[in-house]
């Protein structure tokens, strides 16, 4: 509704730029077809890519969930070498809990992190500070997961260490920290701690940009009233920013669901539901146990591979619209137009 | 990726002559002795010059590091054949991609299976073979803290590795070294997360050799559900958390052991080139996949074990060829490599620069008896 005049002001210099010379006018518009042709194509390719990509996962993933696993030697017994799975949904089911978890325990370590750097960055910092510090943290976006794997690896598995056997010997009656604790780091909390340092580029820059569009009449009406510079994020900039936050922490959450390399190369899976953060059996994650199993495996348990890849996908997806979704119901720049219009 | 060719023929030219600089002073006499009669040249003497084009070929990345080795040295004389072989696919990828047609040939640690040597059938008429041309020991490793040397036997690496020994001092490791009992401490398993051809190989020895203690099927894939194991991605993060971990025991690719790691003694028989190619002398059994030349092999680890000079738990790895190529050409450079691959020339350089052991002559006289069917 509030996009009409907006649409209308936007057309207004095309029209204006009408009475220019014959000649011009017509390759600017053959100009302007081919543009709109060429980008119109761009977003469809988008839409056939995605749609090849889940028409592909859906055809290859068919056979392994319709299979009858039971009687399947080679996806009841071989695809990770432990019999006894009677379906599909029980082979996958510990792999999507895994996931999450992973995920899960990223974020709740993380997103606390990543939103306090993007106050940092936008409401505390010296402005000269600010700018290299948010130049920093996308830098960090830009390192591979490998080294972010070969990092967890070889520094920060050691670093748990000790870490570990302290929460097992004294807190090893919360479930938790209990089990038999894993000598050499391979832990899913190493595995999470490493996650939350690679979602923090995308949970801060998203929530830095978007309180940065707090209006400052807003800021400057609660200064005025005598609030402190907590009290005035508090009451100005946090409920302003609360839905972008959200959908900011629910990309990273999309990041981290797919992540492959670092998870892979840090954390000891077993096929198993367990919520033990100090232990080397955890929890196998979809896309780690992809990049592990996927060379030895034969067809049928490719196959099987790619239905698991396919419940991935659904999940991300999932997980991205949800974002997408609470990004558009309350957008800040619907307001940034009111604040333009106002001003 | 790609390489400007005149590098590429530069780097070869420089890396071939390199080679054949350290081969010809390391083997000339053996030369002397075994090829005498010009007409019965082998190895890298055998190998036409004026071959030309390109080898597509991938799978099992246990002999990625062999393959190398023999690309270069096959590379040295014939300068005008490509060889690609992509490690990446892993044994069940390469031995997939060439029943679809897509590869020469692939590498693979497991044979065919019966289901994969019809689908293959329906792509090669006159169907596939296996042909072992790699071969290793599997490493019993161990954190070198526990001391320079210890024994175990099939029964206690069973027992060891499905959890039922968890720590050092148990009476049963105190047996197997004479009576000298370890010092307490938990035991941990580093095992592989990937699927692997060291894990098909060590699993198959397991389950063949004591299924008293171990129930699980031989696999590329380290049994799942045995808790409690600490499982890294590739032999190079075993060698290092093996290293890295007090008591801490795994298994990898004799060639693989770095610092820190030793190998145990398996039956009290230490790992050496002729101690795996006894093995392969006494158990190798031939078990035809029902073409003609196939030499898929089945051990008897009984009798490998009977036999005190044979290391008990070899590494076979395959090069998996169709016994009809799409064209004769393909055909002729296909075979030409894998001949110089089971030559005495193509097996010392395999095992200079990956490690590896040779195979013994039978073995690879067999190989060449099938290649010469090949057409």
């Amino acid at each position: 509704m509030t996009a009409t005049p907006a649409a209308a002001e936007h057309r207004a210099p095309r029209n204006a730029g009408g009475p220019v010379g014959l000649a011009a006018n017509s390759t600017s518009k053959i100009g302007d077809r081919l543009f709109l042709g060429l980008s119109t194509g761009a977003s469809w390719l988008i839409l056939v890519i995605l749609a090849g990509v889940a028409i592909f996962l859906i055809i290859k993933a068919a056979p392994a969930i319709g299979a009858d696993w039971a009687s399947n030697d080679a996806l009841n017994q071989t695809v990770a070498n432990t019999p006894g799975h009677a379906n599909f949904w029980e082979y996958a089911g510990p792999l999507l809990f895994g996931t999450v978890w992973a995920s899960f325990l990223a974020l709740l370590m993380g997103a606390p992190v990543a939103v306090g750097i993007a106050l940092f960055i936008s409401h505390y910092a010296p402005r000269r500070i600010a700018g290299v510090l948010g130049y920093l943290v996308d830098l960090l976006a830009a390192v591979p997961s490998v080294v972010f794997g070969l990092w967890g690896l070889s520094v920060i598995t050691g670093f748990l260490g000790p870490l570990n056997q302290f929460l097992g010997e004294y807190l090893g009656w919360i479930p938790l920290f209990g089990g038999s604790i894993s000598a050499g780091g391979g832990t899913i909390l190493a595995g999470a701690v490493v996650l939350a340092v690679m979602i923090l580029p995308i949970v801060t820059s998203i929530s830095r940009e978007i309180f940065l569009q707090t209006p400052s009449l807003h800021e400057e009406a609660a200064l005025a009233l005598g609030a402190t510079r907590w009290e005035m994020i508090r009451l100005a900039v946090l409920p302003y920013a609360r839905s972008g936050v959200i959908s900011a922490i629910l990309l990273g959450l999309g990041r981290a669901l797919g992540e492959t390399m670092a998870i892979a190369m840090i954390v000891s899976p077993k096929l198993i539901v367990s919520f033990q953060l100090l232990t080397n059996d955890n929890p196998a994650t979809i896309a780690s146990n992809i990049a592990n199993q996927f060379g030895g495996a034969n067809d049928m348990q490719r196959d099987a591979l790619i239905a698991t890849g396919l419940l991935l996908f659904v999940v991300s997806f999932l997980v991205n619209f949800i974002a997408r979704w609470i990004v558009s119901r309350t957008a800040p720049g619907v307001r940034r137009v009111r604040k333009a219009r106002a001003a | 990726m790609k390489i400007s060719r005149l590098g590429t023929v530069g780097a070869i030219a420089l890396v071939g002559g390199l080679v054949l600089a350290g081969c010809s002073s390391n083997t000339t006499p053996s030369d002397d002795t075994s090829s005498a009669a010009p007409g019965s040249a082998t190895g890298l003497d055998a190998i036409d010059a004026s071959l030309a084009g390109t080898i597509t070929a991938g799978g099992s990345s246990a002999q990625a590091n062999a393959e190398t080795a023999w690309t270069t040295a096959f590379n040295s004389v014939a300068k005008g054949v490509t060889i690609n072989y992509d490690k990446s696919q892993g044994s069940g990828g390469g031995r997939s991609n060439f029943i679809s047609g897509a590869y020469d040939f692939a590498g693979s640690d497991a044979p065919l299976s019966a289901d994969e040597t019809k689908q293959a059938a329906a792509t090669y008429p006159s169907g596939a073979v296996d042909l072992p041309i790699y071969l290793d020991g599997v490493a019993v490793a161990y954190n070198s803290s526990l001391g320079s040397s210890l024994n175990l036997t099939t029964a206690t690496i069973a027992k060891i590795f499905s959890g039922k020994i968890t720590d050092w001092s148990d009476p049963a490791i105190t047996a197997d070294n004479g009576g000298t009992a370890l010092p307490a401490g938990k035991i941990t398993v580093v095992v592989r997360s990937d699927s692997s051809g060291t894990a098909q190989n060590f699993t198959n020895f397991l389950n063949a050799a004591d299924p008293a203690d171990w129930s699980w099927k031989g696999s590329g894939t380290f049994p799942a559900d045995i808790t409690g194991t600490d499982a890294q991605k590739g032999g190079g993060a075993v060698a290092s958390e093996i290293a890295k971990v007090r008591g801490s025991i795994g298994y990898l690719d004799h060639s693989a052991l770095t610092d820190g790691v030793s190998a145990a003694t398996v039956n009290g028989i230490e790992y050496s080139a002729d101690a795996v190619a006894a093995a392969l002398t006494d158990g190798a059994t031939v078990t035809s996949n029902g073409v003609d030349g196939d030499l898929s092999i089945t051990f008897d680890y009984s009798k490998i074990t009977a036999d005190t000079a044979a290391y008990p738990i070899p590494l076979l790895s395959y090069a998996i060829i169709p016994l009809e190529f799409k064209t004769p050409e393909q055909a002729k450079i296909t075979v030409a490599y894998l001949r110089f691959i089971a030559s005495e020339d193509g097996q010392k350089a395999a095992a200079k620069k990956a490690g590896s052991a040779p195979l013994p002559a039978e073995i690879l006289d067999q190989v060449n008896d099938t290649l010469a069917t090949v057409k």
